[in-house]
């Protein structure tokens, strides 16, 4: 027998901790949390939706305004309402695609059997149900139809997509003998049920009452910025709290230099809004920085671990990106001077032979490259070049010279920066780096602001940008004062509380819509008022609870409650920013009537929006909250896996399409409701955009990787750019080309974010890590146990 | 009569006029490894099938506990505490780690239409049940196509340890994998039968199964050719019964190296 090749237990457990002290550094690789956050894949286009709103808020001005919200967001809502379902589908591994005719034929249907005319005569109330119950049934159908034969979902929704188009233009001219179905609000039952599908609420008008807001709303800018101010300081809290090692004790003279920092911000500030200098803003405007910088800088020194700055050095290629960095810096700057700001003519300057010249090579370079990437031989993010030589001169026929600065200022400043951040990341440590890339910031923004001529310029855009290059700073400090985790955080501690915050929501839900249903109000609004002040009611307890157990106790996972707080604080900022107007907009758009009484222009939100909503935020809380998302994601990553696993498979899938085309007949109804009369070909088409705006939200076309949220972005930004398109009053004609191109990018940025952000970061000093980032260490009490016995 | 906890008598297995399997006899208990090696097509993927429920025994008798069985689903065979870890692993490669763990068990709070999964719970179980196999995962986040093979079958067996499974049946689990991702596999079989589980573990390397086997089954072509406690039989025996040759011997001599590790 040969006993040395005998494993015994012993020699398990010393085999065990002669690997374990070999990479302890490794394990010093703790994920951070900004690196999980870009790991997810709604990411892209959130950060997309930004630049969007931000171009087209540039060139358009009542884009930015409550009308110009109200108007994409219609638009939005009506593609979301499904995109969010469709991405649940695709999330499962299936697609549907015969949820666009879906939506059209539930409209159809309910119409034929309500009306007496050239119907069937049974009101609304029957034939509302009845749609739902064909629309339910068709999924079923379509779900079955997938599990039971094995058949791809694209053949056997391709095949209902067909039948359902020639029913709907077959029965439509059966019985009316046109092809469009009419007369819907002639129909029994029509109040009712215009109450509910056909409601609006207005902004300005009976809904939105100026009078009822008082005119506490109409310091809307204060209030937003003042909101985006302290919810990124939250977040950004927030992030330290997850990132850094916490000391065991306070540390003295930290708190004294926190104080004393956030008291000069806060002065800083206070004089920053009581004068308007150009000497006075740059005075105040620095004593209010180097007051929030200090303010951290101490909360960092006051809590957190001092690292070890041994490990200081540069890479290789550092110095190429930080000249590449203030190049793109300074041509941005550049630009924006050549071109005229005010210049709303058509830009098309490559529309001589130049251009055509131009067009031609990008089309060549495009095929070429392709070819070899195919080949292997270059990456094939090569192509993407060429296809932007096609698409620059096509572009210039679409936008203005105004557009055009905006966008070539953005995406150079953005790529400047993104430079400078690279080559922060190759210098340890990489506070100065990082903290002059964020004086660069600061600079740009005050280069804006004495650019700019409007006052939203002047004021949003710069507000913002210093916050940016004040959120990078303070990190940039928090970076190299504070020595970072080796491992997770815990959650946090008051999981009672955030009970008692919930149910003081509920009663105070409960109050506020009690109190609108007796104020006399319909009771949709009442509830929506309800809610949404309720909701506030507890978001502001989680925040005051958040906020004691930070400041009064030891608990070492508020980090994450920091982080939702800050999150919940900067969407309300956004929410304050859209829906509401200030006072010199309202003096604009507002005119006295003769009886002294204000007489404003309504801005209206159909329930479609808030259907919208509340599909973006049920969905997401499934997918990632529930055991049905998990299962939703299992069936779409390893349908076998998950089946032998005991996930039911079957019923998921064919649950999926049933929500799919439940939520067409909503969307059915909606349009409906609508326009009263329908056409026989309404939504057939749309099934692709479903699945673009999808694919733009992160979902991967193969199935088991993607988030609800971001199908709900990608609706939002389909909307922007169809809306935004009118408002700034450019060529429509090249619409769809800039869609596909945005469609191209979003997947190109999601796959490179997703790459980038799943490797582990690679310390000086430290072995590589390998992929898995797993260590494998000894069980404690494994050894223990064994060398007692 | 018999104390053994799952016995196996005379299992045959027919496809059709084909013989799969036939002659099987073994026995299995709580804390002890057994090991059934055999070349490609000995019968080693039906005799997991009979134990996993996938399919049904023709002949012979399976005996848990003292009762006869047949396992008509592989729910069933999951409820008497049979697990199975295959060789393509059962995992969603998109998923995190921890949701593969609880993937179809997962453990829930709240009241019924906000029901929703205990994630922190969830993450910290898989984390603590990781940790008992002796891996320190530092974020059950990560999604498991960012594990190597090796940590993926830990995944995999923690999983079946951790849902009451009581006999672990591992399939191939050293095929696809290096030498020294083997060793840490066999460290984990150990650790496996430690805690009490009584492990099968299919292999068609007699080098990994000697060192952390205490029973061999071998097949060939579909018969049984003995069943052999560990002293009844040395490493060479075992090998020379299974077609051997010099490439074994490198192995052994690998297998060494890795052990000394």
């Amino acid at each position: 027998m040969n006993e040395s090749n005998v494993i015994s237990a012993e020699q398990v457990a010393a085999g065990d901790s002669a690997v374990a002290d070999e990479p302890l550094d490794e394990r010093l690789a703790l994920r951070g949390p900004i690196q999980q956050l870009l790991t997810r894949p709604e990411i892209g286009a959130l950060l997309g939706a930004v630049g969007v709103w931000m171009l087209f808020w540039l060139v358009s001005a009542p884009f930015g305004t409550v009308g110009g919200t109200a108007n994409f967001l219609d638009v939005a809502a009506y593609l979301g309402l499904m995109a969010v379902p469709v991405a649940l589908l695709m999330i499962g591994g299936e697609f549907d695609l015969s949820a666009g005719a879906m939506t059209g034929a539930t409209a159809i249907i309910a119409i034929l059997l309500a009306i007496d005319v050239n119907g069937a005569g049974l009101g609304l109330h029957l034939a509302v149900p009845l749609s739902l119950a064909f629309a339910l049934a068709i999924g079923w159908f379509n779900g079955t139809l997938v599990e039971k034969t094995s058949l791809p979902s694209f053949i056997v929704t391709l095949g209902t997509f067909f039948m359902l188009i020639g029913a709907k233009l077959g029965f439509s001219k059966l019985f009316t003998n046109k092809v469009l179905v009419e007369g819907l609000d002639e129909a029994e039952g029509y109040d009712f049920w215009n109450g509910i599908f056909g409601a609006e609420w207005l902004r300005n008008g009976h809904l939105w009452d100026e009078r009822r807001w008082s005119g506490f709303w109409l310091l809307r800018d204060e209030i937003w910025a003042g909101l985006l101010i302290c919810g990124s300081l939250a977040l950004l809290l927030g992030l330290f709290e997850l990132t850094y090692a916490r000391r065991s004790k306070l540390n003295v003279s930290g708190v004294v230099i926190a104080l004393a920092g956030a008291a000069a911000a806060l002065v800083g500030f206070g004089a920053l809004l009581e004068l308007d200098g150009r000497n006075s803003n740059i005075v105040y405007g620095t004593l209010t920085a180097a007051g929030m910088i200090a303010a951290v800088a101490g909360w960092c020194r006051a809590r957190y671990e001092r690292p070890d700055h041994s490990d200081s050095g540069v890479s290789p290629g550092w110095i190429k990106y930080l000249l590449a960095g203030l190049a793109a810096v300074g041509a941005a700057v550049v630009l924006a001077v050549v071109m005229n700001a005010e210049d709303s003519s058509q830009l098309g300057f490559f529309g001589g032979d130049f251009g055509r010249a131009l067009f031609a090579l990008g089309i060549a370079l495009v095929g070429v490259l392709a070819v070899l990437a195919a080949l292997g031989r270059v990456s094939p993010g090569y192509p993407a070049i060429g296809a932007v030589l096609v698409a620059v001169p096509s572009i210039s026929f679409l936008v203005t010279v105004q557009a055009a600065r905006a966008i070539l200022f953005g995406g150079l400043a953005l790529i400047g920066i993104t430079l400078l951040w690279s080559a922060a990341s190759r210098v340890r440590p990489s506070v100065w780096v990082t903290g002059a890339i964020s004086v660069v910031i600061a600079l740009l923004a005050f280069f804006i602001q004495s650019e700019a001529g409007s006052r939203k310029i002047r004021v949003e855009l710069f507000t913002l940008l210093l916050l940016v290059a004040l959120v990078l700073g303070a990190a940039a400090v928090a970076r190299y004062l504070s020595a970072s985790r080796t491992s997770a955080p815990p959650p946090p501690a008051f999981g009672r509380w955030t009970q008692i915050c919930a149910v003081l929501g509920v009663a105070a839900t409960v109050i506020f819509f009690a109190v609108e249903v007796a104020d006399g109000d319909a009771v949709l609004y009442a509830l929506i008022t309800g809610v949404t002040k309720g909701g506030i009611t507890a978001f502001i307890a989680y925040t005051l609870v958040t906020a004691v157990f930070t400041l009064f106790t030891r608990d070492e996972g508020v980090g994450r409650a920091l982080v939702t707080v800050g999150i919940g604080t900067v969407m309300l900022a956004v929410v304050t920013r859209m829906l509401f107007v200030t006072g010199a907009e309202l003096e604009k758009i507002c005119t006295v009537g003769s009886d002294g009484e204000l007489r404003c222009p309504q801005t209206q939100f159909g329930v479609v929006v808030l259907s919208f909503v509340v599909f973006a935020a049920v969905g997401s809380w499934v997918l990632t909250r529930t055991q049905f998302g998990s299962w939703i994601m299992a069936v779409g990553g390893n349908k076998e896996a998950a089946r032998s696993v005991g996930v039911p498979a079957a019923r998921t899938k064919t649950t999926l399409f049933m929500l799919v085309s439940g939520a067409a007949w909503i969307t059915g109804m909606l349009i409906a409701f609508r326009l009263t009369a329908v056409q026989a070909d309404v939504g057939d088409g749309n099934e692709f955009r479903y699945i673009i705006v999808a694919v733009v939200g992160g979902c991967l076309l193969t199935g088991g990787y993607g988030s609800a949220l971001g199908a709900a972005v990608g609706a939002v930004i389909w909307g922007m750019i169809s809306q935004g398109i009118g408002f700034a009053q450019w060529n429509s004609d090249w619409r769809f080309l800039v869609l596909g191109a945005l469609l191209l990018v979003a997947v190109l940025v999601n796959n490179y974010v997703r790459s980038r952000a799943e490797k582990a970061p690679v310390k000086s000093g430290a072995t590589v890590p390998d992929r898995s980032g797993i260590t494998i260490i000894v069980p404690k009490g494994l050894t223990r146990s064994k060398e007692e016995g | 009569m018999s104390s053994d906890f799952l016995e196996l008598k005379n299992l045959s297995k027919f496809y059709g006029n084909i013989i799969a399997l036939t002659g099987v006899t073994t026995t299995v208990n709580p804390g002890e490894v057994t090991c059934v090696l055999g070349d490609n097509g000995a019968g080693k993927s039906t005799f997991i099938k009979i134990l996993a429920g996938v399919h049904q025994h023709d002949e012979g008798e399976l005996v848990l506990e003292g009762n006869k069985v047949r396992f008509a689903s592989p729910r069933e065979a999951l409820t008497a505490g049979i697990a199975t870890v295959y060789q393509d692993l059962a995992m969603v490669p998109l998923m995190s780690v921890w949701r593969n763990f609880f993937l179809g068990q997962e453990p829930k709070k709240g009241v019924w239409p906000f029901r929703q999964i205990d994630i922190d719970k969830s993450k910290m179980i898989a984390k603590a049940e990781m940790a008992k196999m002796g891996i320190d995962i530092r974020d059950t986040e990560q999604s498991v196509g960012t594990l190597s093979g090796g940590e993926r079958q830990s995944v995999a067996i923690a999983r079946a340890s951790y849902f009451g499974a009581r006999v672990l049946i591992l399939d191939e689990p050293t095929s696809a994998l290096g030498v020294k991702q083997s060793g840490v596999v066999l460290r984990r079989i150990v650790e496996a039968r430690d805690q009490g589980l009584a492990v099968i573990f299919i292999t068609h390397n007699p080098n990994h199964a000697y060192p952390v086997g205490d029973r061999f089954v071998i097949l060939q072509r579909g018969r049984s050719l003995g069943n052999w406690a560990k002293d009844e039989l040395s490493q060479s025996e075992l090998t020379q019964l299974m077609a051997g040759g010099a490439e074994l011997e490198q192995l052994q001599h690998e297998l060494s190296q890795t052990s000394a590790n």
